[in-house]
Protein backbone atom coordinates (compact mmCIF):
# COMPACT_ATOMS: atom_id res chain seq x y z
CA UNK A 1 0.00 0.00 0.00
CA UNK A 2 1.25 3.37 -0.86
CA UNK A 3 1.18 5.95 1.41
CA UNK A 4 0.39 9.55 -0.67
CA UNK A 5 2.20 11.67 2.03
CA UNK A 6 5.59 9.37 1.76
CA UNK A 7 5.12 9.36 -1.85
CA UNK A 8 4.51 13.45 -1.87
CA UNK A 9 7.53 13.31 0.48
CA UNK A 10 9.93 11.26 -2.38
CA UNK A 11 8.54 13.08 -5.05
CA UNK A 12 10.07 16.28 -3.01
CA UNK A 13 13.45 14.68 -1.97
CA UNK A 14 14.01 13.62 -5.67
CA UNK A 15 12.77 17.45 -7.07
CA UNK A 16 15.20 18.79 -4.84
CA UNK A 17 18.20 16.71 -5.08
CA UNK A 18 17.97 16.74 -9.14
CA UNK A 19 16.22 19.82 -10.04
CA UNK A 20 16.40 22.52 -7.99
CA UNK A 21 20.07 22.84 -8.36
CA UNK A 22 20.19 23.71 -12.11
CA UNK A 23 18.13 26.59 -11.49
CA UNK A 24 21.04 29.31 -12.40
CA UNK A 25 21.70 26.89 -15.53
CA UNK A 26 17.98 27.10 -16.57
CA UNK A 27 18.09 31.01 -15.93
CA UNK A 28 21.07 31.56 -17.85
CA UNK A 29 19.07 29.50 -21.12
CA UNK A 30 16.11 31.39 -20.63
CA UNK A 31 18.31 34.61 -20.71
CA UNK A 32 20.02 33.79 -23.88
CA UNK A 33 16.12 32.75 -25.25
CA UNK A 34 14.67 36.10 -23.96
CA UNK A 35 17.67 38.49 -23.71
CA UNK A 36 15.14 40.28 -20.98
CA UNK A 37 15.73 39.58 -17.36
CA UNK A 38 12.59 39.80 -16.14
CA UNK A 39 11.11 37.56 -18.97
CA UNK A 40 13.55 35.19 -17.98
CA UNK A 41 12.55 35.10 -14.84
CA UNK A 42 8.84 33.90 -15.82
CA UNK A 43 10.28 31.52 -18.28
CA UNK A 44 11.77 30.21 -15.56
CA UNK A 45 9.22 29.94 -13.00
CA UNK A 46 7.11 28.53 -15.64
CA UNK A 47 10.31 25.79 -16.25
CA UNK A 48 10.07 25.14 -12.59
CA UNK A 49 6.00 24.49 -12.37
CA UNK A 50 5.64 22.48 -15.10
CA UNK A 51 9.13 20.39 -14.04
CA UNK A 52 7.47 19.86 -10.71
CA UNK A 53 3.78 18.99 -12.18
CA UNK A 54 5.52 16.77 -14.58
CA UNK A 55 8.32 15.01 -12.31
CA UNK A 56 6.63 11.54 -12.44
CA UNK A 57 7.74 12.11 -16.17
CA UNK A 58 11.33 12.34 -15.29
CA UNK A 59 13.08 8.93 -15.84
CA UNK A 60 15.40 8.81 -12.38
CA UNK A 61 19.25 8.76 -13.46
CA UNK A 62 18.61 10.33 -16.59
CA UNK A 63 20.06 13.82 -17.22
CA UNK A 64 17.98 16.17 -15.37
CA UNK A 65 19.49 19.25 -16.93
CA UNK A 66 18.65 18.45 -20.38
CA UNK A 67 15.22 17.62 -19.37
CA UNK A 68 14.46 21.24 -17.84
CA UNK A 69 16.44 22.77 -20.66
CA UNK A 70 13.93 21.50 -23.11
CA UNK A 71 10.83 22.52 -20.72
CA UNK A 72 12.32 25.78 -20.77
CA UNK A 73 12.34 26.15 -24.76
CA UNK A 74 8.95 24.51 -25.09
CA UNK A 75 7.88 27.52 -22.13
CA UNK A 76 9.41 30.01 -24.39
CA UNK A 77 8.03 28.73 -27.52
CA UNK A 78 4.69 28.67 -25.57
CA UNK A 79 5.22 32.54 -24.44
CA UNK A 80 6.83 34.25 -27.33
CA UNK A 81 4.33 32.18 -29.88
CA UNK A 82 7.61 30.99 -31.86
CA UNK A 83 7.46 28.62 -34.76
CA UNK A 84 9.22 25.50 -33.80
CA UNK A 85 10.33 24.65 -37.57
CA UNK A 86 12.92 27.22 -38.61
CA UNK A 87 14.53 26.46 -41.47
CA UNK A 88 18.33 26.83 -41.67
CA UNK A 89 20.73 26.98 -45.08
CA UNK A 90 23.82 27.32 -43.42
CA UNK A 91 26.46 24.31 -43.89
CA UNK A 92 28.67 23.67 -41.36
CA UNK A 93 31.90 22.45 -43.26
CA UNK A 94 32.19 25.31 -45.45
CA UNK A 95 31.36 27.55 -41.76
CA UNK A 96 34.69 25.80 -40.55
CA UNK A 97 36.92 26.34 -43.58
CA UNK A 98 36.05 30.22 -43.40
CA UNK A 99 36.57 30.11 -39.55
CA UNK A 100 40.32 28.86 -40.14
CA UNK A 101 40.59 32.04 -43.03
CA UNK A 102 39.60 34.16 -40.01
CA UNK A 103 42.14 32.95 -37.98
CA UNK A 104 44.81 33.31 -40.32
CA UNK A 105 43.56 36.97 -40.64
CA UNK A 106 43.77 37.23 -36.95
CA UNK A 107 47.35 35.75 -36.95
CA UNK A 108 48.44 37.68 -39.57
CA UNK A 109 47.41 41.12 -38.27
CA UNK A 110 48.23 40.31 -34.89
CA UNK A 111 44.82 40.49 -33.26
CA UNK A 112 44.81 36.79 -31.89
CA UNK A 113 48.05 37.97 -30.12
CA UNK A 114 46.34 40.68 -29.10
CA UNK A 115 43.47 38.92 -27.63
CA UNK A 116 45.72 36.73 -25.72
CA UNK A 117 46.73 39.49 -23.65
CA UNK A 118 43.10 41.40 -23.25
CA UNK A 119 40.36 39.92 -20.56
CA UNK A 120 37.85 38.68 -23.48
CA UNK A 121 35.37 38.22 -20.44
CA UNK A 122 33.36 41.65 -21.06
CA UNK A 123 33.49 41.85 -24.96
CA UNK A 124 32.65 38.42 -25.15
CA UNK A 125 29.44 38.71 -22.99
CA UNK A 126 28.65 41.75 -25.62
CA UNK A 127 29.38 39.83 -28.28
CA UNK A 128 26.77 37.19 -27.19
CA UNK A 129 24.35 39.48 -26.84
CA UNK A 130 24.39 40.96 -29.83
CA UNK A 131 23.84 37.10 -31.31
CA UNK A 132 20.25 36.27 -32.99
CA UNK A 133 18.48 33.60 -32.24
CA UNK A 134 18.35 30.91 -33.04
CA UNK A 135 22.61 30.99 -32.88
CA UNK A 136 22.30 32.44 -29.61
CA UNK A 137 20.64 29.24 -27.82
CA UNK A 138 23.36 27.03 -29.53
CA UNK A 139 26.19 28.26 -28.02
CA UNK A 140 24.93 28.62 -24.94
CA UNK A 141 23.92 24.85 -25.01
CA UNK A 142 27.04 23.74 -26.47
CA UNK A 143 29.95 26.44 -25.13
CA UNK A 144 28.32 27.55 -22.29
CA UNK A 145 26.55 24.63 -20.53
CA UNK A 146 28.76 21.82 -22.17
CA UNK A 147 25.89 19.68 -23.75
CA UNK A 148 26.25 17.62 -26.68
CA UNK A 149 25.83 18.34 -30.46
CA UNK A 150 23.06 15.81 -29.62
CA UNK A 151 21.62 17.09 -26.44
CA UNK A 152 21.46 20.51 -27.90
CA UNK A 153 19.67 18.94 -30.95
CA UNK A 154 16.82 17.51 -28.79
CA UNK A 155 16.53 20.32 -26.68
CA UNK A 156 16.17 22.39 -29.77
CA UNK A 157 13.99 20.21 -31.60
CA UNK A 158 16.58 20.25 -34.72
CA UNK A 159 19.00 17.89 -36.57
CA UNK A 160 22.16 17.55 -35.23
CA UNK A 161 23.65 19.00 -38.81
CA UNK A 162 21.57 22.04 -37.86
CA UNK A 163 23.30 22.50 -34.10
CA UNK A 164 26.93 22.10 -35.84
CA UNK A 165 26.25 24.78 -38.52
CA UNK A 166 24.55 27.26 -35.95
CA UNK A 167 26.79 26.74 -33.52
CA UNK A 168 29.83 27.37 -36.15
CA UNK A 169 28.37 30.51 -37.38
CA UNK A 170 27.88 31.80 -34.29
CA UNK A 171 31.48 31.14 -32.99
CA UNK A 172 32.25 33.01 -36.25
CA UNK A 173 30.62 36.00 -35.73
CA UNK A 174 31.89 35.96 -32.15
CA UNK A 175 35.43 35.66 -33.06
CA UNK A 176 34.85 38.92 -35.45
CA UNK A 177 33.34 40.94 -32.37
CA UNK A 178 36.32 39.92 -30.54
CA UNK A 179 38.74 40.96 -33.62
CA UNK A 180 36.67 44.54 -33.88
CA UNK A 181 37.22 44.34 -29.86
CA UNK A 182 41.09 43.74 -29.72
CA UNK A 183 41.76 46.37 -32.92
CA UNK A 184 40.00 49.12 -30.76
CA UNK A 185 41.97 47.63 -27.60
CA UNK A 186 45.16 47.81 -29.58
CA UNK A 187 44.76 51.56 -31.37
CA UNK A 188 43.76 52.91 -28.00
CA UNK A 189 45.67 50.96 -25.32
CA UNK A 190 48.76 52.04 -27.74
CA UNK A 191 52.62 50.32 -27.44
CA UNK A 192 53.25 46.88 -25.16
CA UNK A 193 50.71 44.78 -27.06
CA UNK A 194 52.86 43.47 -29.70
CA UNK A 195 50.70 45.05 -32.45
CA UNK A 196 51.74 44.81 -35.68
CA UNK A 197 54.93 46.14 -36.60
CA UNK A 198 56.13 48.68 -39.45
CA UNK B 1 57.91 10.83 -28.07
CA UNK B 2 56.13 7.69 -28.77
CA UNK B 3 52.92 7.58 -30.75
CA UNK B 4 50.34 5.13 -29.26
CA UNK B 5 47.51 4.14 -31.70
CA UNK B 6 43.95 3.41 -29.53
CA UNK B 7 44.05 -0.43 -29.80
CA UNK B 8 40.23 -0.49 -30.27
CA UNK B 9 41.10 1.60 -33.44
CA UNK B 10 40.99 0.57 -37.41
CA UNK B 11 41.81 -3.46 -37.03
CA UNK B 12 45.05 -3.63 -39.13
CA UNK B 13 45.32 -5.48 -41.94
CA UNK B 14 48.31 -6.81 -42.62
CA UNK B 15 50.66 -5.30 -39.81
CA UNK B 16 50.71 -1.54 -39.42
CA UNK B 17 49.01 0.83 -41.99
CA UNK B 18 51.33 2.81 -43.36
CA UNK B 19 52.05 6.77 -41.85
CA UNK B 20 50.45 8.42 -45.02
CA UNK B 21 46.98 5.92 -45.19
CA UNK B 22 46.11 7.34 -42.06
CA UNK B 23 47.64 11.41 -42.26
CA UNK B 24 45.22 13.92 -43.10
CA UNK B 25 46.17 17.38 -44.89
CA UNK B 26 45.62 20.88 -43.31
CA UNK B 27 42.47 21.28 -45.30
CA UNK B 28 41.06 18.42 -43.44
CA UNK B 29 41.94 18.98 -40.15
CA UNK B 30 40.81 22.48 -40.39
CA UNK B 31 37.32 21.12 -41.29
CA UNK B 32 37.30 19.23 -38.76
CA UNK B 33 38.99 21.30 -36.01
CA UNK B 34 35.50 22.40 -34.15
CA UNK B 35 34.18 19.24 -34.00
CA UNK B 36 37.72 17.95 -32.84
CA UNK B 37 37.50 20.38 -29.64
CA UNK B 38 34.30 19.88 -29.29
CA UNK B 39 35.43 16.10 -28.40
CA UNK B 40 32.54 15.45 -31.56
CA UNK B 41 34.40 13.31 -33.83
CA UNK B 42 34.39 9.58 -33.60
CA UNK B 43 38.00 7.76 -32.36
CA UNK B 44 39.96 7.05 -35.17
CA UNK B 45 38.84 11.17 -36.47
CA UNK B 46 39.85 12.43 -32.85
CA UNK B 47 43.25 10.39 -33.54
CA UNK B 48 43.48 11.60 -37.26
CA UNK B 49 43.36 15.58 -36.29
CA UNK B 50 44.98 14.65 -32.83
CA UNK B 51 48.18 13.80 -34.66
CA UNK B 52 48.09 16.50 -37.47
CA UNK B 53 47.91 19.12 -35.04
CA UNK B 54 50.98 17.57 -33.12
CA UNK B 55 53.10 17.98 -35.98
CA UNK B 56 51.53 20.73 -38.33
CA UNK B 57 53.33 23.86 -37.65
CA UNK B 58 50.60 25.75 -39.94
CA UNK B 59 47.51 24.36 -37.95
CA UNK B 60 49.02 24.69 -34.15
CA UNK B 61 47.95 28.08 -34.09
CA UNK B 62 44.35 27.84 -35.27
CA UNK B 63 43.85 24.65 -32.34
CA UNK B 64 45.53 26.83 -30.05
CA UNK B 65 43.18 30.37 -30.36
CA UNK B 66 40.15 27.87 -30.73
CA UNK B 67 41.10 26.36 -26.84
CA UNK B 68 41.41 29.72 -25.86
CA UNK B 69 38.21 30.59 -27.51
CA UNK B 70 36.05 28.36 -25.96
CA UNK B 71 37.87 28.75 -22.34
CA UNK B 72 36.29 32.14 -22.52
CA UNK B 73 33.26 31.45 -24.13
CA UNK B 74 33.10 28.57 -21.00
CA UNK B 75 33.91 31.17 -18.35
CA UNK B 76 31.21 32.89 -19.34
CA UNK B 77 29.15 30.80 -17.02
CA UNK B 78 30.66 31.98 -14.11
CA UNK B 79 29.62 35.87 -15.12
CA UNK B 80 25.88 35.16 -15.45
CA UNK B 81 24.67 34.34 -12.41
CA UNK B 82 20.91 34.23 -11.47
CA UNK B 83 19.58 37.13 -9.26
CA UNK B 84 18.78 35.64 -6.11
CA UNK B 85 15.31 37.35 -6.08
CA UNK B 86 14.61 35.33 -8.91
CA UNK B 87 15.34 31.89 -6.78
CA UNK B 88 13.16 33.23 -4.00
CA UNK B 89 10.45 34.05 -6.35
CA UNK B 90 10.94 30.54 -7.88
CA UNK B 91 10.79 28.79 -4.49
CA UNK B 92 8.00 30.78 -3.46
CA UNK B 93 5.41 29.80 -6.55
CA UNK B 94 6.81 26.03 -6.04
CA UNK B 95 6.15 25.94 -2.62
CA UNK B 96 2.25 27.27 -3.84
CA UNK B 97 2.52 24.40 -6.21
CA UNK B 98 2.75 22.03 -2.65
CA UNK B 99 6.72 21.48 -2.66
CA UNK B 100 8.27 21.24 0.46
CA UNK B 101 12.31 21.58 0.35
CA UNK B 102 13.77 19.67 2.71
ZN1 LIG C 1 48.11 21.52 -40.99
Amino acid sequence: MSDPRADGKAKDEGFARDAIPWMDDVYRFALSLTRDPADAQDIVQETYLRAYRSWHTFEPGSDCRRWLFTICRNAFLRAHQRSRHEVDVIDGDAESVAAARDHRAMIDDGTDRLLATLDLGPALDRALDSLDEPFRATVQLVDIEDQSYEAAAGILGVPIGTVRSRLFRARRQLQEQLRLHALDAGIHGGAGHGGRHA
Amino acid sequence: MPWTPASTAAPATGGDMPDDARSIDCTSAVRQLWDYLDGELDEPRMNDVRRHLETCQACLPHADFGRRFLAALRDARARRLMPPAVRSRVMHVLSQAGFTDG
